[in-house]
């Protein structure tokens, strides 16, 4: 089967052109308005029988509308219209050759009427596969070493030298390496580096580590240049001794992300008031904080983006029992006292932290360390995680609704369409005490394939044992991605 | 189809709301693996068939009553209930 048409669609083509396909496609097919959905809903049904099925055909002709049990037939034959569209999928129909026909032209139609019905109905694009251009495709024929990826694979897997406690270093760098959204944007070399002297950009060393981790060796790595330039732009963590994992996590995000805006106009770095640097688009995520006046019931409404989450662990035995007690209502009580706008002075309230948007990977911290003035201490209680983590219930929108008891509200469109399930793909660990302690991460290789990194160690691991480790760090990649295109 | 049955429908239609269903049906058929298993069917027959020339009429009815029977109950399930409940609070409206 070719995509060249067949020779009665071309002639069909040569004479009339490719509007009739378009018209019919883009009201009966793929309804990129309003107004073309209006006319679906009512106009659909068998010009012969009436019914609005089996399987609608338009004439591409005249335009009349038939099901595909004998009535499209019998109005091909009697006119003699030979080609229908298929008003399901948009797939024309040759009565002549007797079976679907392909032609590129019109299918590049309708992929884009596809892509303004969804962008008019506010749904996700629906994934479309890379297909190679043909300069790609001649490099892909001029090179011809592949790699074959299979279930046993290691690709992608090295260990890290300790280079004197920097296993916090290399937990963090392991769980970053095996971010899926991250190693497509590296491995895709999207980063374009603007920053004026080369060698001082994090963004690029991440880069080249992504190389070496893909490069098919084997010898565990050094990443001092990494750990010198942490060094030169988080100061705080310069020196020898063992430092927090998730402090160096944050800090190293931070530079990252600055470094991504490195040379960058002022005016491409936001969108919708938001960075667009792939830091910002993967990591994170905004937190709605609702202050109410137990006076005049006032809201007061603010959100902050945020990286990660830190949840307090002593009482809450799972990852879900802790993430509802952080999005609970708390009262703040008389000794904190909030100045309501509405009333003008000092009132008692209540306040909730929700989620407002998700980040594409959710990075939680299980709050471990207690540093008070008395003691310094570790809480080493058992949290239990899942593997599979749907995060609607702590969302805002989710939140309100069933605070005003409007259960209804979870089948508004919104709620039965949004898909806010998420996967665990790293879990990093601190084993020992406080002063005397090692990091090591799990991490996911490929689906249902994990790894524990200890340093220069790396040895296979399943997911029970996973599920069973302390948990320090936990990093949940989102299951299903949205996409967005542009259409005008 | 009655008259009820056909404003549904038409409602489903005019307010995008098919299409959404129509999308999270797709995209739970593809996770489920459902998808692959269908195109696994369909290279079967054409193998079958490979001296015959198969058409797409063809492919159809050897293809569907497998593959109908193929989708999950969770599936069937899931889309049911969200249809149910969304059909019964527009009412309302």
């Amino acid at each position: 089967m070719n995509d060249n048409g067949c020779i009665h669609l071309n002639n069909f083509k040569a004479a009339k052109g490719i509007h009739p396909y378009k018209i019919v496609h883009a009201f009966f097919v793929s309804c990129t308005s309003y107004e073309a959905r209006r006319y679906k809903a009512t106009s659909c049904l068998c010009f012969t029988c009436g019914q609005p099925g089996p399987r609608m055909h338009s004439c591409l002709h005249c335009i009349y509308f038939a099901c595909y049990a004998g009535h499209i037939q019998d109005h091909s034959k009697s006119k003699k219209h030979f080609l229908y569209v298929d008003l399901s999928y948009g797939n024309i129909f040759c009565a002549q050759c007797q079976d679907y026909i392909y032609d590129r032209e019109l299918t590049e139609i309708a992929m884009s009427h596809r892509l303004k019905e969804a962008k008019s109905l506010g749904i996700s694009v629906p994934f479309m596969p890379w297909l190679p251009n043909n300069n790609e495709a001649l490099a892909l024929r001029r090179l011809r070493k592949r790699r074959l990826i299979s279930p046993h694979t290691t690709i992608g897997l090295r260990g890290l030298q300790n280079l004197g406690s920097t296993c916090f270093m290399n937990c963090i760098v392991q769980t970053l390496i095996h971010t899926p959204l991250l190693r497509d944007y590296f491995l895709g070399e999207k980063h374009k580096c603007k920053a004026q002297s080369s060698g001082k950009c994090l963004v690029c060393e991440v880069s080249k580590l992504f190389q070496e981790f893909y490069s098919g060796a084997k010898t565990p790595l050094t990443l001092h240049r990494l750990l010198h330039l942490i060094w030169t732009h988080a100061r705080h963590l310069a020196g020898y001794e063992q430092q927090d994992a998730h402090e160096f996590f944050i800090a190293t995000l931070d530079v990252l992300h600055r470094h991504c805006m490195n040379g960058v106009e002022d005016t491409e770095k936001k969108e919708n008031g938001r960075c667009n640097c792939i830091i910002d688009q993967i990591f994170t995520g905004g937190l709605q904080s609702d202050v109410v006046c137990t006076s005049c019931s006032g809201v007061s409404t603010t959100i902050d983006p945020f990286w990660d989450i830190s949840l307090d662990v002593a009482g809450p035995g799972s990852l879900q029992a802790c993430l509802e007690r952080f999005t609970r209502a708390e009262h703040l009580g008389s000794a904190a006292k909030i100045k309501c706008s509405n009333c003008r002075v000092y009132r008692e309230s209540t306040k909730q932290l929700t989620l407002e948007t998700l980040p594409i990977v959710a990075s939680f911290h299980l709050k471990r360390f207690e540093h008070s003035s008395q003691i310094d201490r570790k809480i080493s209680a058992f949290v239990s995680f899942p593997a599979e983590l749907d995060m609607t219930p702590f969302m805002s929108s989710h939140r309100r609704a069933v605070d005003v008891g409007a259960t209804d509200n979870n089948n508004a469109p919104e709620g039965v369409f949004e898909d806010n399930r998420y996967s665990l793909f790293a879990v990093v660990n601190h084993l020992g005490s406080l002063d005397a302690g090692h990091y090591t991460a799990y991490v996911r290789q490929m689906k249902g394939s994990w790894f524990k990194c200890d340093d220069h160690m790396i040895t296979r691991a399943s997911l029970r044992e996973v599920l069973d480790s302390e948990g320090y760090l936990l990093f949940y990649h989102k299951t299903v991605l949205e996409y967005e295109c542009d259409v005008s | 189809m009655t008259v009820n049955n056909t404003i549904a429908h038409q409602r489903l239609i005019l307010s995008g709301d098919r299409e959404r269903f129509k999308e999270l049906l797709r995209r739970r058929l593809i996770e489920c693996g459902w998808r692959d298993q269908v195109r696994m069917l369909c290279r079967d027959v054409v193998k079958e068939n490979e001296s015959n020339n198969v058409t797409f009429d063809m492919l159809v009815t050897r293809v569907t009553p497998r593959a109908r029977a193929l989708v999950p109950d969770t599936v069937k399930k899931e889309l049911l209930q969200k249809i149910k409940t969304h059909l019964l609070t527009q009412k309302d409206q």
